[in-house]
């Protein structure tokens, strides 16, 4: 479990004039156990930076952050209680993979026999004795996620953790992902892959300009987006169209006999026009995608979208 | 050239009947331990130990053949050791000095340009304990190395003097083992000042430059350029203080006494250090 309480971070603290604007401003959110919450967001939106202090690395300008309770600093054995991945990168590029883990491990009294358990199950025994500056993105993606699964945390926060993972890799990370979550761990990951975060989060946690823009199931998210038009084809299409004018009811006629509706349900249009006895030729709900429903939501806080 | 990972079993990591935070604490000690593993685990640790003995040995052994006129230099006569058999066999002091201030430098510093720190700092969160146990573990290193450097150096130098009929000291003179111990020492305080400064800076780079500045060019270009009523602020500078403990000469009035030199540097060292731990707990990772 992760409280975010008012949380916020200027940077540059000590001499920033108090108008600076905020990294993150006064975000307050549960992340709760057994269940994968996506964070998404824009670039520059504050999701590294939320990310950072609730690992104690940002210091909070305002608020707090706590992990199971307390801030991640106090936590008497931190490795284990949360698994963090932040940046892949992070390795000393001349230490041995193995090195690395065992290094890490050893703050928490975990020894090799663990190290290799945990290279076994990320696929790296293999290249455990070599440099980890001579691993590819994904090998170094790998080692990363072997880091934080390290000491069974009950807490994991992988940021980005396909980038650069071959299908290979994402499927495993899906599977592992989900089992994590089913094992009633707290799962905090983001990803720019709208797709990909649509296969593995039940809960989003949306941020734009360092405020959170949406905190909700993916399912409602994706259901109340307006991307969920239905498209009716009708050679009746001229007499239909009437019946089903209502208010904030929307009819796009994209060619003859053929349109999109917003604001009703497939079921009803299919009745009125049963109703009516007009024809239908077809009568498909568009679903919409966690893309189309995200772009929308950050449509007004991108804040480096292209000119 | 391996072929990447081929898993795709999900081997579960799960041992959920009992919460890893009350079994796997986190303690100081087990901070050094992990320091341990990462300064061991690098190359460069055992090359740059080995490079300082064989500095300390080398350049000792030369000066001191070149003192006994059993290999002469081009311009007669050698600027070695002017006649001190200790520091004639101490020689390669001066660039020991050198190279265990680049692997303070290094130990305190490389984290930040690998950014492994973000990984040291979140597994060890109270970060006073990542300062403490890099002190630990390099003290560790760097103070047996140079203890066994200078005494060999000692010991070849010395032999290399009386197989050529010069003067030589004993270990049991007065103030020698003072010195020869002083000097590893001193050797083992400026790895700890790079530590520091690595850790203030958060680069290799600057961190080596402040150190060298400091140490090294300071005492030489203010001893030029200042007036010799400063000489008594000079003299508390790390070198000079170093110099009022690893050398036998007479007390005078420009040179702290050997027990005064070794608690001023110590002060340097634990300034550098405090300042270290002040600001890594401070700021942002």
């Amino acid at each position: 479990m992760i409280e975010l309480q008012q949380l916020s971070k200027r940077y540059g603290d000590l001499c920033a004039p108090p108008s600076r604007k905020l990294a993150v401003d006064g975000i307050s959110a549960t992340i709760r156990p057994g269940v994968v919450t996506g964070f998404l967001g824009p670039n520059g939106a504050g999701k590294s930076t939320t990310m950072r202090m609730i690992l104690g690395l940002d210091r909070p300008t305002s608020g707090a952050a706590l992990v199971n309770g307390r801030p991640y600093v106090d936590s008497p054995a931190p490795l284990a209680e949360v698994g963090a991945l932040l940046d892949a990168g992070a390795v000393d590029s001349s230490r041995s993979a193995r090195n690395h883990l065992l290094a890490l491990g050893a703050t928490v009294g975990i020894g090799p026999r663990r190290v290799d358990e945990v290279l076994a199950s990320v696929g790296l025994t293999e290249v455990a004795h070599k440099s980890a500056g001579s691993f590819s993105l994904g090998m170094g993606q790998r080692l990363g996620i072997a880091a934080a699964l390290l000491a069974d945390p009950a807490v994991l926060i992988l940021d980005e953790p396909v980038n650069g993972l071959d299908l290979d890799g994402i499927q495993w990370i899906r599977a592992l992902v989900t089992e994590l979550a089913q094992e009633g761990r707290t799962l905090l990951l983001s990803s720019h892959l709208m797709s990909e975060m649509q296969l593995v989060a039940d809960h989003l946690l949306i941020i734009g300009q360092g405020h959170i823009l949406a905190d909700t199931s993916m399912d409602d998210f994706i259901e109340h987006a307006s991307g969920g038009g239905v498209v009716v084809a009708s050679p009746d299409a001229g007499a239909l169209a009437p019946l089903l004018a209502a208010d904030g009811v929307t009819l796009t006629s994209t060619e003859a006999g053929r349109f999109e509706v917003h604001g009703l349900t497939a079921d009803v249009i299919g009745d009125i026009a049963a109703g009516h006895g007009l024809r239908l030729h077809q009568l498909a709900p568009r679903a919409a995608s966690l893309e189309s429903a995200y772009l929308e939501l950050t449509r007004d806080s991108v804040e480096f979208a292209a000119a | 050239m391996p072929t990447g990972p081929t898993t795709t079993a999900v081997k579960s990591t799960s041992r959920r009947t009992e919460p890893t935070t009350t079994t796997h604490r986190q303690t100081l000690g087990r901070a050094i331990r992990s320091e341990w593993i990462k300064l061991r685990t690098l190359r460069s640790t055992w090359i740059g130990m080995g490079a300082v003995v064989l500095l300390l040995v080398g350049l000792g052994a030369i000066a001191a053949a070149v003192s006994t006129g059993s290999v002469t230099t081009p311009e007669e006569g050698g600027g070695f050791g002017n006649g001190d058999p200790l520091s004639t066999v101490l020689t390669g002091a001066d660039f020991a000095v050198l190279l265990v201030g680049v692997l303070g430098a290094l130990a305190g510093a490389r984290e930040y340009g690998s950014r492994m720190i973000l990984a040291t700092i979140a597994a060890v969160p109270r970060r006073w304990q990542v300062v403490v146990s890099k002190v630990i573990v390099l003290t560790g290193v760097v103070l047996p190395t140079a203890l066994i450097g200078v005494l060999a150096a000692f010991g070849v130098g010395m032999g290399i003097l009386s197989a050529g009929d010069s003067a030589t000291v004993a270990l049991t003179d007065d103030g020698v083992l003072r010195s020869v111990l002083g000097m590893a020492g001193y050797l083992t305080a400026i790895a700890l000042m790079g530590l520091g400064l690595g850790i203030l800076l958060r680069s290799v780079a600057s961190s080596i430059g402040v150190l060298i500045g400091g140490v090294l060019v300071l005492p030489t270009l203010a001893g030029a350029l200042l007036p010799a009523s400063l000489d008594s602020v000079l003299k508390f500078l790390p070198s000079s203080a170093a110099a009022a403990f690893t050398t036998v000469r007479g007390a005078g009035d420009e040179v702290l006494g050997p027990t005064a030199g070794a608690l001023v540097l110590a002060a340097w060292v634990a300034v550098t250090l405090g300042a270290s731990v002040l600001v890594i707990t401070r700021r942002d990772a």
